[in-house]
């Protein structure tokens, strides 16, 4: 009886090794065995060799040892939100609450289940940190020439803070999935959701590119010894000090708690309070949680009003069966929580970047123009406008091929109406950061309207280009089906390196054959025909390379199986 | 276009994938008008067929014609006039019933007031007309198949294939999907060729039946005649001595 | 844990979720070695019924009894001792046939070679052992049900609840179900409460029949006097008298 977490661990460990599970224990040995080779030997060794490679330890070691404190918390809050928001973001893509059931009815106590998938996970995101945490820790060691023992301190202060991050999360997961439940308006929020929680990763993720040292200094202050991931951290740096190999003193080690604020024996305790005191809250809330709510499937039944304003002037403009598949498109597309909120997250991330930029190049003492940024933006909006559109954005799963392909000429029909739905979400997705930029950068008219073109533009490129990679590989049943994220990726690489790939060949033409394709057409056009030119490039070539992507894809759509 | 009053016919349609031979030298004749009954153990080979049929998939070789066009031809025009129910349909869970059927509706391309006086009265015979209006992810399963089977015959085929349509559904609701197969193959001339595991329901609604195992039809004729035929009471048990699958009572109870 | 021969009884119960009512002031009784066949249109209340008295779901009021404990308060020695097989059961798709039932015996506290043995006849015994290594999520829907019914009656539960246990069985699949349901109930005094829409099924494997509609239980009886009372020909046409569900032809052909 009280083995039965034993057994679930061992499934989840089973559905994570199942790809190789004719040898599954000998692989999974030699994968730790190969990170715990990587992270004690390898990795440090190769960082060292980059160090000495760029600057030599010593003249950096400084730099090092003020930066660590503060680097160490950002590096914390990093990994933090990672390992409890990531989990927390796949597993809500895909809720299934059936597999409770028969947990449920074979009388395994929730606890049991949650205890289960928590052990269950740790193999997998051990090997992640065990992998990943040594690139950003050996640099440190290596500064302090910390002892083994020291070492070992730090590794497992980590390790530590790892388990009850996953621990945290894994009670998160669960109580939200047992919330949302086993319907489908329960999934699409949960999708929704999940899709918001990525973005709370990702600024942070923008943050630490852009003001790696600022951030520091921020994290360094007062307002964060109150959050958790700050007691680890500076756990870390204590044990670093304190173990230190290049004889820092009494004092020196004192003059860095003026900086920790915290000693060491109070991060460790409140560390500890902060892991262990989850344990029995989780323990204790699961069970409530769990059996309340297990298997109640009535749902808000929603019944459609009558058709908007919009709508109906779709349908006015738009007669025949077009315009009624553009309609229904439309309605099926704009319910979808999980659609809006992608929509949303574009546009944050579109209204975002030009922010980072202006206050970099105001903190380098530069004159900020937006102009300068046009590229970018482009490119970010490229972002935005795949990222809505390709896989589920454009077809639920492959069980619903078969209502496309057993209506004559359905392909074409239905990627007519799906484009056309797509055109017509371009124009907030391009609205929304133009109206910000506009806003917050006091830009003429002129810019505004030439920036709503262009990013209109790439966005419409982009739904092309999203639509017609996922026409060419619709056989995905969720989104974390391989095939899914394949398309998300390919149509991501894809307009991005188109936006990107005519600067890349003009640079190459200039370096390696000697032609300077820009001198050339500045000659041509005039410095201000230039601009307009290099500008009008990348969104030109999108288009084109989203018309070949549409046409490959509405052909592969309609074609008959094999 | 149905010639010598013949819908549907195979001539050594063969179907494999990688190494496994879904469809082995299928030869069959459907009659139209007929309501053909099409059996078999899971994985023998019934879905395969119907997507080769309706213009889906490609057989490796062989050759079957519906309604006299070749399937590997046509194909635009076979999905015409043929409709689908496949056996894991997914639908728009984000549509109301109206919404969804007006949708199948136009990617048949049709649209306007004969579309939509169609979806009421079909949505009316099934009994949805008072839920027309509500999202498709608010239903049941039973209910959501009711839809799928009004959305094959939106655009009034002339072959309808069904796989398993009553699998799922109540006995009420399958009573109607039964009665709807009965009339209007016999009022329209329709050819229904149902794939299915129901035997009371291929044999109250079919009036031929094909037993499919291992890939070649074994058994084919009116169901009366094959049960006859098995010297049987009714058709699975019919199906049980063609097919085998009578276990001992001893090897049910040995695993324990 | 006397039980005087009675497995389910069931009083007054009712559940409600918000203002939908599901089950309404049910009054059951299911004797031990029992079969008992539950029927009713889709959203009846089977399902919440079936979870009731699974220990899974509390009643909103009324009591019930099962295995001569309450549902309510010996909950999880309900459910040791009962074996579930859901409607849309959720299996993990990549542990292959023989791990998950493993996985499943484990949880029941059965380890080792009797584990082993009990597993390996099960799934020869359901003609499943040339695909016992494969992942899951390689498996047709019918494969898939097999192994589930494999999972319900591993551990030899006293009482055994069944949603919908043969929509996807090809009929000798569904026959050898039907067969274990019976030698299962005869020789070990296993219960069976099973929901189905198959009344073919229900008329064959259940010994009594309950009708359910809308939440109320309308009619009980064993499939004979069922059909006598209704004077009909069958359960199926018993079950449209009771239920409600015959249209008439006109309406039918009014669409087109």
């Amino acid at each position: 009886m009280t083995r039965k977490w034993y057994h679930i661990a061992k499934a989840e460990f089973f559905v994570l090794t199942a790809g190789m599970r004719k040898h599954r224990k000998a692989m999974a040995g030699l994968m730790f065995a190969l990170a715990a080779i990587w992270a004690i030997y390898l990795a440090p060794l190769i960082i060292n060799t980059f160090i000495q490679l760029i600057i030599p330890m010593e003249t950096i070691r400084t730099l090092l040892m003020v930066m660590f404190p503060g680097l160490m918390r950002t590096v914390m809050l990093f990994l933090w939100a990672l390992l409890l928001l990531f989990p927390l973001s796949f597993s809500l893509q895909e809720i299934k609450i059936g597999q409770w059931e028969i947990f449920l009815s074979n009388n395994v106590k929730t606890r049991d289940i949650l205890t289960g998938t928590f052990v269950g996970k740790i193999p997998m995101y051990g090997l992640i940190v065990m992998v990943f945490a040594p690139l950003l820790i050996s640099p440190f060691m290596l500064a302090f020439e910390v002892s083994l023992l020291g070492q070992a301190v730090v590794y497992t202060v980590i390790a530590l803070m790892v388990l009850s991050t996953i621990w945290l999360s894994n009670f998160i997961t669960a109580m939200v999935q047992a919330r949302l439940g086993d319907s489908a308006r329960g999934n699409d929020i949960a999708k929704a959701l999940s899709v918001v929680i990525a973005l709370i990763v990702i600024v942070p993720m923008y943050g630490l590119m852009f003001f790696m040292p600022q951030l520091s200094d921020i994290l360094g202050m007062n307002a964060f010894l109150v959050m958790p991931f700050t007691w680890p951290a500076d756990l870390v740096s204590w044990a670093a000090i304190t173990f230190n190999g290049i004889g820092l003193t009494g004092s020196q080690i004192l003059g860095f708690g003026a900086i920790l604020q915290l000693d060491m024996l109070t991060s460790a305790l409140l560390m500890a309070a902060f892991g262990l005191a989850f344990v029995p809250i989780a323990i204790t809330a699961a069970d409530r949680v769990f059996t309340i709510s297990a298997g109640v499937r009535t749902e808000t039944v929603t019944t459609v009003g009558r058709e908007n304003i919009f709508i109906r002037g779709v349908r006015r403009v738009a007669k025949g069966p077009f315009g009624a598949l553009t309609v229904v498109s439309l309605k099926d597309y704009g319910r979808k929580a999980q659609n809006l909120s992608k929509i949303f997250y574009g546009v944050v991330l579109a209204i975002i970047l030009p922010i980072l930029m202006q206050q970099m190049s105001i903190m380098d003492g530069d004159v900020f123009e937006v102009e300068t940024l046009l590229p970018m933006i482009t490119i970010m909006i490229g972002v935005v406008g795949v990222f809505p559109f390709a896989g589920t954005g454009f077809l639920e799963s492959k069980d619903q091929l078969w209502i496309i392909r057993s209506a004559p000429k359905g392909a074409s029909r239905f990627m007519r109406a799906r484009i056309a739905t797509g055109f017509m979400m371009a124009v907030p997705l391009s609205l929304a950061p133009t109206l910000a930029m506009t806003f917050m950068f006091g830009l003429t008219p002129l810019t505004a309207i030439q920036i709503f073109i262009t990013s209109f533009v790439v966005v419409c490129g982009a739904v092309m280009v999203a639509m017609g990679v996922t026409a060419q590989n619709p056989n995905y049943e969720d989104t974390k089906s391989s095939a899914h994220q394949t398309v998300l990726m390919t149509s991501m690489m894809l307009t991005q390196f188109t936006l990107i790939g005519p600067l890349f060949a003009t640079i190459f033409l200039d370096i390696g054959l000697g032609f300077n394709l820009f001198g050339f057409m500045e000659s041509i056009f005039g410095i201000s025909g230039f601009y307009v030119v290099e500008m009008l490039l990348g969104p030109t070539a999108l288009l084109l390379v989203g018309g070949l992507m549409l046409y490959l894809g509405t052909r592969s759509l309609g074609k008959v199986e094999v | 276009m149905a010639r010598n009053g013949i819908t549907i016919r195979t001539e050594r349609l063969n179907k494999s994938f990688d190494t496994v031979r879904a469809v082995r030298n299928l030869d069959l004749e459907v009659m139209s008008g007929s309501r053909f009954g099409f059996l078999g153990p899971n994985g023998a080979g019934k879905t395969t067929t119907v997507r080769i049929l309706s213009g889906l998939l490609k057989q490796t070789s062989g050759y079957a014609e519906v309604c006299g066009i070749d399937v590997s031809k046509d194909r635009d025009d076979i999905k015409a006039i043929t409709g689908l129910l496949p056996e894991t349909p997914g639908l728009y869970s984000k549509l109301s019933a109206v919404e969804f059927l007006e949708f199948i509706g136009a990617l048949n391309g049709r649209n306007g007031d004969g579309l939509h006086r169609r979806i009421d009265s079909l949505l009316g015979i099934l009994g949805l007309e008072g839920r027309q209006d509500d999202l498709l992810e608010s239903y049941s399963s039973g209910m959501k198949q009711k839809v799928l089977v009004a959305s094959t015959l939106l655009h009034e085929p002339k072959v309808v294939f069904l796989d398993e349509p009553t699998s799922r559904l109540d006995p009420s609701a399958s009573a109607i999907v039964k009665d709807l197969i009965l009339i209007l193959a016999e009022e329209t001339d329709t050819t229904f060729f149902i794939c299915t595991h129901m035997t009371n329901f291929a044999e109250d609604v079919c009036d031929v039946i094909g037993i499919l195992n291992e890939g070649e039809v074994i058994t084919r004729g009116a169901p009366q005649d094959i049960i006859e035929a098995a010297g049987a009471r009714n058709l699975e048990e019919a199906y049980l001595n063609i097919v085998g699958g009578k276990v001992d009572r001893e090897v049910l109870l040995a695993w324990r | 844990m006397s039980n005087n021969g009675i497995s389910i009884q069931t009083l007054g119960l009712n559940k409600t979720f918000g203002a939908i009512q599901a089950v309404r002031n049910l009054d059951l009784e299911v004797a031990s070695g029992g079969r008992f066949g539950f029927l009713g249109p889709n959203g009846a209340g089977k399902t919440t019924t079936v979870r009731m008295l699974s220990g899974l779901m509390k009643p909103t009021s009324g009591t019930a009894t099962v295995l001569g404990m309450d549902i309510v308060q010996k909950a999880g020695e309900i459910k040791s001792m009962t074996g579930l097989l859901p409607e849309t059961p959720g299996l993990y798709s990549k542990l292959s046939a023989i791990e998950f039932l493993e996985f499943i015996g484990a949880l029941n506290n059965l380890e080792g070679e009797s584990l082993r043995r009990r597993i390996d006849s099960l799934l020869t015994m359901l003609g499943l052992e040339s695909r016992q290594d494969d992942l899951l999520d390689t498996y047709s829907s019918g494969m898939k049900q097999k192994v589930l019914v494999a999972s319900t009656i591993l551990h030899e539960p006293r009482l055994v609840f069944l949603d919908e246990p043969t929509s996807r069985l090809d009929p000798s699949a569904g026959a050898l179900v039907k067969d274990l349901i019976h030698v299962l109930a005869e020789e070990t005094e296993t219960t069976f409460f099973i929901c189905t829409h198959q009344t073919s099924f229900a008329e064959d494997a259940c010994d009594i029949v309950g009708i359910i509609n809308d939440g109320v239980l309308v009619t009980v009886g064993s499939p004979e006097e069922i059909v006598a009372s209704t004077k009909t020909k069958d359960l199926e046409d018993a079950y449209l008298k009771i239920v409600g569900g015959q249209i008439d032809r006109s309406k039918l052909l009014a669409w087109r």
